[in-house]
């Protein structure tokens, strides 16, 4: 990454697949045959949904398994994954093989449920593209923060990692590799992004930077 | 009033989403578009039509909006296809569908598709892709209806056709049906800035209750809605009667009448009758209705239901919604959608819940001025008329490279 600092921002065109599951056999065969840009669908980009409402929830199958089938203690399993640890879809689909198929052996009566409101699979389009807003140093950073998209957020934030395959933000990348100022880029590396929103994790962010300017300015 | 620009959205959907838009305008470049239905005035799709082939074209895409023409016995026939295709029981002759072919024959000779993408909406013209199979543009089927339980009978014939598109768009995944080319989905949107919706001064929304001797002395509570059985106006009358026991109220219901719709007089009767002589109950019909006026009821109104028990999308939800009201709707069709239960807004299932739902709000004024404000951003989010011009382009930058699941623009 260079000196200067391209904010970028991404949309998503939803795909209508006709796909359904009405219980955890279907939705186990989902996730198996789906492809990745449906997990990627119904996890990374389920960020991108209210989270307001969703929180704790990080991922679409975890509400359906909760809601519908009312499968707490899978809907917790499910949600327990930590998607900053995944920087491939495809580990991250093994894994929710892994946990829906322990819990078939542990739990088998739960795969005889059927939800009334079926899980619905979708696919999505995704579409990266530039901004006209670029960072030179840290304050310049600082002051476009609160300008950019949501969309631009949770691109730099969450979904850029399957793209670099770093297990990292962009930010903290740039924070750290450019700017030189390791311990505000560990900060800002070490955000639970799962739990928050993104205009709270925008905030968070912007607090982070602001105490590390005011730790310069008294040093100073 | 001249139409709204792209840039008149800024203040509403913030300036952030406005560049954005404007970026993404700029990759998708010189393209052209034309749109294609079948009615010119009246109905949800052509009240769309109308404000975003403009905004379309301020971003520098060249949209038009053609229209095809038919008569009596043309629209006679699509309006069967339209109930049938919803589910209705219907048998249809051989006959019709040579007439409907015809129909969309000589309207394909009269017209020219040279745009580089052609949006065919409904079915009415569906069949219009049969004298262009070896195009070079791309054409996609855009079908506001509920599709997830066709007429068999008619579904046969028209599938074929439909197939031969390179996409279809619908509403939701609760109203798409199984295909074999992409589908995709584009919730309908309200535009902010139309009358049923743009701002109103206080003084506008008093002049308007004042004009139908509706006091201004309790909470209002609201359903505006045709006077149509899956509407369930019945319902509220009974839904309101017995909330009013715990909580003083006035109920409003407006609605629409067609011009020839014994239906929806004798649906109205009912609704008299189970109304009584009650002066906390006002019914009101218009034929038609005024724009600023229904955006005026909603404005006023302390609770507006949508308690539907069978529904298309319901955008009269949204625009609820965006007037930061809180909403209690029924749980069928597009609502849940646009309502997150108990987060923007409260999702029923019965006359009870209806009436609990009335006495829940109307003594919980902070959780009911929660509801609309995160009913607000929902619809910011997801149903306002820009996230649908993303939506075109996006759907235009996909059709280009159709075996790219992420395109990266430089």
């Amino acid at each position: 990454m260079g000196d200067v600092f391209q904010f970028l921002s991404s949309a998503s065109l939803e795909k209508l697949t006709g796909r359904k599951a009405y219980d955890l056999e279907d939705l186990l065969d989902l996730i198996k045959t789906c492809p990745d840009s449906s997990i990627f669908y119904h996890t990374f980009s389920a960020f991108l949904k209210m989270r307001e409402v969703q929180v704790p929830y990080n991922t679409d199958f975890a509400i359906w398994v909760s809601r519908s089938l009312n499968e707490k203690a899978l809907a917790e399993k499910l949600m327990a994954v930590d998607l900053s640890e995944y920087n491939t879809i495809k580990t991250l689909k093994m894994r929710f093989i892994e946990i829906i198929e322990t819990y078939r052996e542990q739990k088998p009566d739960a795969f005889q449920k059927t939800a009334n409101e079926p899980f619905y699979l979708y696919d999505i389009i995704r579409v990266v593209y530039p901004t006209d807003k670029f960072a030179y140093d840290l304050k310049s950073f600082r002051e476009l923060l609160p300008t950019i998209s949501v969309y631009s957020m949770y691109f730099h934030f969450i979904e850029s990692r399957l793209h670099t395959h770093l297990q990292t933000d962009d930010f903290s990348t740039w924070i750290e590799e450019s700017l030189n100022i390791p311990d505000l880029a560990q900060m800002i590396r070490k955000i639970d992004f799962n739990v928050y929103t993104l205009e709270g994790l925008r905030t968070r962010i912007i607090q982070l930077i602001d105490e590390h300017l005011k730790e310069i300015e008294q040093k100073g | 009033m001249t139409a709204p620009t792209l840039f008149d959205y800024k203040e509403v959907v913030g300036p952030d989403i406005i560049e954005e838009l404007t970026i993404l305008a700029s990759h998708v470049g010189n393209r052209s578009i034309k749109m294609v239905n079948s009615t010119a005035v009246g109905g949800g799709v052509a009240e769309m039509l109308h404000r975003i082939v403009p905004l379309l074209n301020d971003m520098g895409i060249q949209t038009k909006w053609d229209v095809i023409k038919g008569d009596d016995e043309f629209f006679e026939i699509t309006k069967t296809f339209h109930n049938a295709l919803q589910g209705k029981e219907e048998y249809f002759h051989e006959d019709v569908f040579k007439t409907y072919l015809a129909y969309n024959e000589k309207n394909n000779d009269e017209m020219d598709f040279d745009e580089d993408l052609i949006v065919i909406h409904d079915p009415q013209p569906a069949a219009l892709i049969h004298w262009h199979q070896n195009r070079k543009n791309r054409w996609v089927w855009r079908c506001h209806i509920d599709m997830s339980q066709p007429n068999p009978q008619l579904w046969s014939f028209l599938k074929p056709y439909v197939e031969k598109y390179d996409a279809a768009i619908f509403s939701s995944a609760l109203f798409s049906t199984e295909l074999s080319i992409p589908q995709y989905r584009f919730y309908p949107a309200i535009d902010p800035l139309a009358d049923k919706n743009r701002e109103l001064d206080a003084s506008y929304v008093d002049s308007v209750l004042a004009k139908y001797g509706i006091p201004r002395d309790k909470p209002i509570v609201t359903q505006i809605s045709r006077y149509d059985p899956w509407k369930d106006p019945v319902g509220v009358v009974q839904a309101f009667k017995m909330a009013r026991k715990y909580v003083d109220c006035r109920l409003l219901l407006v609605g629409d009448k067609a011009a020839d719709d014994p239906e929806a007089e004798k649906i109205l009767e009912k609704v008299k009758a189970e109304a009584g002589d009650d002066p906390d109950i006002h019914i009101l019909l218009f034929s038609p209705s005024i724009a600023t006026e229904i955006n005026a009821f909603q404005r006023a109104s302390d609770i507006v239901l949508q308690k539907s028990l069978r529904e298309g999308f319901a955008l009269t939800v949204s625009e609820a919604l965006w007037k930061g009201r809180p909403v209690i709707g029924g749980a069928v069709g597009g609502i849940p959608a646009q309502i997150i239960d108990g987060y923007t807004g409260l999702l029923v299932h019965s006359v009870e819940g209806a009436s609990l739902g009335i006495r829940a709000l109307l003594t919980q004024p902070d959780f009911s001025k929660k509801l609309g404000e995160n009913g607000h951003q929902r619809v910011k989010d997801e149903f306002l008329i820009t996230k649908n011009l993303k939506r075109y382009l996006l759907l235009l930058l996909a059709l280009d490279r159709p075996q790219e699941q992420t395109i990266f623009l430089n």
